[in-house]
């Protein structure tokens, strides 16, 4: 009896996929819209980490806010301000995934992030989901609003950027 | 017997209320904007820590941060400054027709003079604001603020020179002279300088 459970327990998806994740490479882009610009920032420097455990995955991923790159320093320091940027050093994104959705398809996640001195949530964001070789690869894009974070909107003649601040992820996990 | 339990069950009562009072203000602090209920916090769940970030990147510094505050607050003053100069500085171009060439009169020459004082004295103020705002080490100019220091590069000593050939100008006209000399290149210079103060203008406001 004993043996049958154990072999049940081992062929279980859940115990299977039980483990660790690390954020092999990832590209992080915020874009704003300005009447008279349009810009993105991107980062390369997140670091993750991932562990499944009884059916259900904890990930957590973060990079620091001074990081990520528009292309023009005055920009990039102006945003590090009103992100308080040198307070707050390091925004983090908490993610609670199902480990069966783990794999191919879309998968929904809920994300707790942590950025500017404020915690926000966003409910069901989608990714979608590419298996390369052992490595799964998530795309998607966060819903993030400059108000969300109460960011004071940087302006520029006298014109604040818009409130959306939509974050574009694309990361490639890999399995320890 | 009776009673010694009843006052223990009341103290107990009392107690609990007490301290189920400071745990709900406690709960009511905790709310963040968009929060419903936070995802549950799991023993398993990987920390920041486990990021293997180093200290300096993880650490908050209210210092550096005073110093960004103050940067932005600087440039936001100089960036708005700078617009207001732009409204003297195109008067003082205007008035220029009626302070050189065959229509020159004394009212005109003044008028022009006192503007280009005006836009010179609102230009140094403006200046300042971006050459004393606390610069970030670590940083590389990248991006449209470099053309924007490029051109500030020709709008500075033109902004300087302009009022200095113009009171020579204004000089040489006043004593009953045709305006000769180094004075002669002010009308040049001015124009140099107005270009270059524009396309400064625009380098940050417009995407190239």
């Amino acid at each position: 009896m004993r043996t049958l459970l154990a072999l049940a327990l081992w062929a279980s998806p859940l115990v299977a996929a039980d483990g660790q994740w690390t954020l092999e490479q990832s590209t992080l882009s915020y874009h704003v819209s300005h009447p008279l610009h349009e810009s993105e920032g991107v980062s390369h420097a997140a670091r993750g980490k991932g562990v499944c455990q009884a059916g259900q995955c904890d990930f957590l991923i973060a990079a620091p806010v001074k990081s990520f790159d528009s292309g023009d320093s005055n920009r990039d320091l102006h945003m590090l301000q009103v992100t308080r940027g040198a307070q707050f050093p390091l925004v983090s994104v908490r993610a609670k995934l199902p480990d069966a959705g783990l794999g191919s398809g879309t998968i929904h996640a809920d994300l707790e992030i942590q950025f500017a001195g404020q915690t926000v949530q966003y409910k069901q964001v989608a990714f979608q989901q590419t298996a390369q070789g052992s490595s799964i690869r998530l795309t998607g894009t966060v819903p993030a609003k400059v108000a969300d974070f109460k960011i004071d909107p940087p302006s520029l003649l006298a014109m604040p950027i818009k409130n959306d601040m939509p974050v574009r992820v694309d990361m490639t996990w890999r399995p320890q | 017997m009776k009673t010694i339990s009843t006052r223990i069950v009341a103290l107990i009562c009392v107690g609990l209320c007490a301290t189920a009072i400071p745990a709900f203000a406690q709960t009511n602090n905790d709310a963040t904007p968009a929060a419903a209920a936070a995802p549950a916090a799991n023993a398993q769940a990987p920390s920041l820590g486990d990021l293997g970030f180093p200290t300096d990147q993880t650490k908050g510094n209210a210092q550096d941060q005073a110093r960004l505050d103050r940067r932005s607050h600087m440039l936001k003053v100089h960036q708005r400054l700078g617009l207001i100069t732009l409204a003297p500085l195109v008067a003082t171009l205007i008035a220029s027709g009626s302070a050189a060439g065959k229509s020159t009169s004394s009212s005109g020459r003044e008028l022009h003079a006192g503007l280009g004082i005006a836009t010179a004295g609102l230009y140094l103020t403006t200046a300042s604001f971006a050459v004393f705002a606390p610069k970030i080490s670590g940083t590389t100019t990248r991006g449209s603020i470099k053309l924007h220091k490029i051109l500030a590069c020709i709008h500075g000593p033109g902004m300087i020179l302009t009022p200095i050939l113009g009171a020579m100008a204004y000089n040489q006209r006043n004593s009953g002279q045709k305006v000769h000399g180094i004075a002669s290149a002010h009308g040049a210079v001015a124009g140099i300088t107005a270009a270059a103060y524009g396309a400064a203008l625009l380098s940050v406001s417009i995407k190239f």
